[in-house]
């Protein structure tokens, strides 16, 4: 594949991140809270299911647009909702925060 | 021309690989957003092969192979399923199932047709 045309794929898939922009954002404020029910004891199974599903679907999809970083973290909040413990569930706020500023620095 | 259904109620996804597909190896894409869909639209346009989700609400990717394979019209179309899910014991079971291979999310936009070509031993000249 010719330089030129790697640059073309590029900025389709960067138009197609920008496009997705508002459901990321849902999607991260859906972690987000969860993250801060978890660390007051009070996630409820429908918000972790629905955080799990959420965590995976990030997991799958950030690595495409170049966040691998972002698929790591998404992966390991991931497993935290598939089987959280008291001792697991708070370390789900600085994975949010992780996967925030992984976005931000396109990690 | 190559042509490819995907399946996968991820739209992102669903636009990423097209994107991919259509721009990287000239293959004509179709898209479906539920296995369901997928069934329907394999049926009557007959694509070369299928890349599919495995978890999807409702009818998820391995059910939809089986059901697939009880289809004398798609059971012949190879099916590559596309999975986030990284252990082992994932993919030995998704593999038993008899899909020609299992690729991996998040794919690569720029590799995701020659890994698509390699597994199903596809001469990626025949098809640019």
């Amino acid at each position: 594949m010719s330089k030129q045309e790697e640059a073309k794929i590029s900025t389709l898939l960067s138009n197609l991140w920008e496009r997705n922009l508002p459901t990321l954002r849902e999607r991260l404020d859906i972690l987000d809270r969860a993250a801060s029910t978890a660390s007051s004891g009070e996630l409820s199974e429908a918000s972790r299911a629905e955080a799990l599903d959420i965590a995976h679907r990030l997991s799958g999809s950030l690595g495409m647009f170049g966040y691998h970083q972002g698929t790591e973290i998404a992966r390991q909040i991931e497993e935290i909702l598939k089987a959280p413990t008291p001792a697991t569930l708070p370390g789900l706020t600085s994975l949010t925060r992780d996967l925030h500023q992984s976005l931000a620095e396109k990690k | 021309m190559r042509r490819i259904l995907i399946i996968d109620d991820e739209d992102d996804i669903r636009e990423v690989a097209a994107l991919s597909l259509e721009a990287t190896a000239g293959w004509q894409v179709l898209t479906a957003g539920s296995g369901l869909e997928g069934i329907a639209i394999a049926a009557s346009e007959q694509p070369d092969a299928i890349l599919m989700d495995v978890m999807m609400p409702g009818v998820d990717g391995p059910t939809t192979f089986r059901n697939m394979q009880q289809e004398p019209a798609i059971a012949h179309i190879p099916v590559l399923l596309l999975t986030a899910k990284v252990q082992g014991v994932d993919q030995r079971r998704f593999a038993s199932l008899g899909v020609a291979a299992i690729l991996f999310k998040p794919f690569d936009p720029l590799t995701l047709a020659g890994q698509i070509s390699e597994a199903l031993g596809w001469n990626e000249d025949e098809t640019a």
